[in-house]
């Protein structure tokens, strides 16, 4: 009998089965939005401009292959200009109108410091490269990841290449006036006093101050055996350099990776005073004695071969915009789901990720997940599409 | 050590003194501090990498090109930032107008050019990397020819005395007759080729760098409040004791403490003579 009861099931399932079914269709047809914000002008613009490389790479990639699980990857990008200002108004938008599943960046950590809080606060799915140690913080940021080393990391580096390979006991630290290089420089020297080493001499100099003289000649007069350089300013890289040449002296220089900068090389007063300088730089994408790079980013180069310019960026940068918008993609695949909450799970129980730029492993009390044996430092004059010479001492 | 204090010292100490100097030649003729003269130095690097090196003109070229370009900035400067707030000078607005067209400067620099230090070509391959080096005595050289430039054009020039006479009394010498306004715009345009020598003969020392604005702003306003404003010789004299001083201390203390010591200087000095080292104390008619 065809009761009032059975019209209202049946209807309600003709409801359900005409707005619930096409709804989930729906959903599953959905793109998967990664919000990606990036400073793609204005200063210290180059890093995100390589990462885009990466990402846009990674994304056509994955749709061309028919996306994930049918769903396509949609990149939303918003240039934020290394402002913090405009860094805080696009991760808003991201989070209330755009309603992204993920958000790859901020490129820079003084964006990043302004934007995680707001990101913790909307259990955002964050992945980002900035070095600041206090952006990772799994009890106070839960949903932030570091796909990059942390400047600790950077810091053990420097430290274990200027004791361990080069023997040196005495060392000079020098930073510039930056509240990083600050921060870098006493950390680095407390870093050395605690392995033993003798910190003979420590200096914060201006970025413009004309002359590296009188810091190079108080370094050496206090017996300095290697000099360890925290600046991110080019200028003051290369001066350092040409001094130490008039001086005629030959003390390694170990650290910060702007002084494998290209603008280096335009800067310093011969060819030759770039040399026996070491800066940070990764395993994955630095290249042997023989000129041969790791087999998985060879494998990457390829694939990039025609599709994406690498002469004037650095691989890293490229790779990890790259393994960014897989690792995203592969958590959605591995839930099924974009839900923050799945993401978020995924990545905490990934172990030994095999990403171009390194071997990802995170966990719910550890979301930095570079491996510490992949920062490296690479030989500063070396660069060759993007990529650098390992420097004397590493076993390739 | 003493020798590269010496060089280095002198060699910066030339560079504040003309930034004081372009302070000075803008004062003069409006009464005004405009605080575009660091930055007009800094375009000097700039321009002069920009043409010899970038667009390869010959180096005669690129120094008589960026003059031009400078004399250019000076004269938009009194048209833009000056001449608008002449009529309120009491109200201090000019401090805002020439901040502002300075930080415009600043800002479109770094977006057009560069935010990282770019090179400067050599001038003369002489003395590289040792005490003999031109990036140590160009600026001295830039000093000297300007000092004799003015003292030429101030002295023995029609136009240099009627400079004299609108920086003497504006008032009178309009009331001479002399084109007051014309005078003043020639002084900015001036001060622009000053500045842009400071930084043209600075830039092997100091680079092509945006950030060299703000850093010629503040110490070049040293040596014009060490000497006394609107006095050419005293700017010159605090010009070269502030490079000295200022290379010493950061032999003897370190760079980030030498700011420190620069500052003490300075403020010492003032409290000691507050209309500056070589200035006449102000007076007032009552």
């Amino acid at each position: 009998m065809f009761t009032r009861r059975r019209f209202t099931l049946g209807a309600g399932a003709a409801g359900v089965s005409s707005l619930g079914l096409p709804h989930l269709a729906l959903a599953q047809a959905e793109a998967i939005k990664i919000g990606w914000l990036a400073a793609l002008t204005g200063a210290s613009s180059a890093p995100a401009i390589g990462f885009n490389r990466g990402v846009l790479f990674a994304a056509d990639a994955i749709n061309s292959a028919g996306g994930v699980k049918g769903r396509k990857i949609e990149i939303i990008t918003r240039d934020t200009q290394g402002d913090p200002t405009k860094a805080v108004n696009a991760t808003q938008e991201m989070i209330s109108s755009l309603k992204v599943h993920a958000v790859w960046g901020p490129t820079n950590s003084g964006e990043s410091l302004a934007v995680t809080p707001i990101m913790a606060r909307a259990k955002m799915p964050n992945i980002h490269p900035c070095v600041v140690d206090g952006l990772i913080d799994p009890a106070k940021f839960p949903n932030a990841f570091r796909i990059s080393p942390s400047n600790t990391q950077w810091d053990d580096a420097v430290r274990g290449y200027c004791l361990k390979i080069l023997k040196a006991t005495k060392i000079a630290v020098i930073g510039d006036t930056t509240g990083y290089g600050v921060a870098a420089a006493n950390a680095s020297a407390a870093g050395l006093k605690k392995d033993g080493a003798q910190v003979v001499y420590q200096a914060n100099i201006e970025a413009t101050q004309p002359d590296m003289m009188p810091d190079m000649l108080r370094a050496r007069n206090a017996g300095a055996d290697a000099i360890v350089v925290w600046s991110t300013s080019t200028g003051m890289d290369a001066r350092l350099f040409n001094t130490r040449a008039a001086m005629g002296w030959d003390v390694p220089f170990v650290g910060h990776p702007s002084m494998s900068s290209g603008d280096v090389a335009k800067l310093v007063d011969k060819p030759d005073n770039w040399k026996k300088v070491y800066a940070v730089g990764y395993r994955s994408c630095s290249y042997d004695d023989s000129g041969k790079l790791p087999a998985r980013s060879q494998e990457l180069i390829d694939k990039l071969k025609g599709k994406v310019e690498l002469s004037d960026t650095l691989l890293w940068w490229v790779a990890a915009g790259v393994d960014a918008v897989n690792l995203i993609a592969q958590a959605v695949e591995k839930t099924g789901s974009t839900s923050a909450a799945g993401i978020i799970d995924h990545w905490n129980s990934i172990k030994q990720h095999p990403g171009y730029f390194g071997d990802y492993t995170y966990s719910p009390t550890e979301h930095n997940g570079y491996p510490a044996d992949g920062v490296v430092m690479s030989d500063a004059s070396s660069a060759r599409n993007g990529t650098f010479k390992l420097a004397p001492g590493y076993k390739a | 050590m003493f020798a590269s204090i010496l060089a280095s010292g002198l060699a910066v100490g030339a560079i504040y003194a003309l930034i004081g100097v372009t302070y000075n030649t803008m004062f003069s003729a409006s009464r005004v501090m405009s605080f575009t003269a660091g930055q007009l130095g800094m375009l000097g690097g700039v321009f002069g990498s920009l043409f010899a090196l970038r667009v390869g003109l010959p180096l005669i070229v690129a120094l008589l090109l960026t003059l031009l370009v400078c004399a250019l900035v000076g004269l938009v400067t009194e048209l833009v930032a000056v001449r608008p707030v002449l009529k309120s000078l009491e109200q201090h607005l000019y401090v805002l107008s020439t901040l502002g067209l300075a930080l415009m400067v600043q800002q479109s620099t770094a977006i057009l050019w560069s935010t990282e230090p770019q090179p400067f070509p050599r001038i003369f391959a002489v003395g590289a990397g040792g005490l003999w080096d031109e990036k140590f005595w160009l600026p001295l050289l830039a000093c000297g020819a300007t000092i004799v430039g003015l003292e030429l054009l101030y002295r023995h020039t029609l136009v240099g005395r009627a400079f004299v006479a609108i920086a003497e009394d504006n008032f009178v010498a309009r009331a001479l007759g002399l084109p007051e306004r014309n005078l003043r715009m020639a002084s900015y345009a001036l001060a622009g080729v000053i500045g842009g020598l400071a930084g043209f003969s600075g830039g092997a020392l100091m680079l092509a760098f945006v950030a060299n604005g703000h850093l010629l702003n503040f110490y070049g306003f040293i040596p014009v409040a060490l000497g006394g404003l609107g006095n050419n010789r005293g700017s010159i004299v605090g010009g070269f004791v502030l490079g000295i001083f200022q290379q010493a201390a950061t032999f003897m203390v370190g760079g980030i403490f030498a700011s420190v010591a620069v500052f003490a200087l300075f403020i010492v000095a003032l409290l000691a003579a507050p209309q500056g080292l070589f200035g006449a104390p102000a007076t007032r008619r009552v």
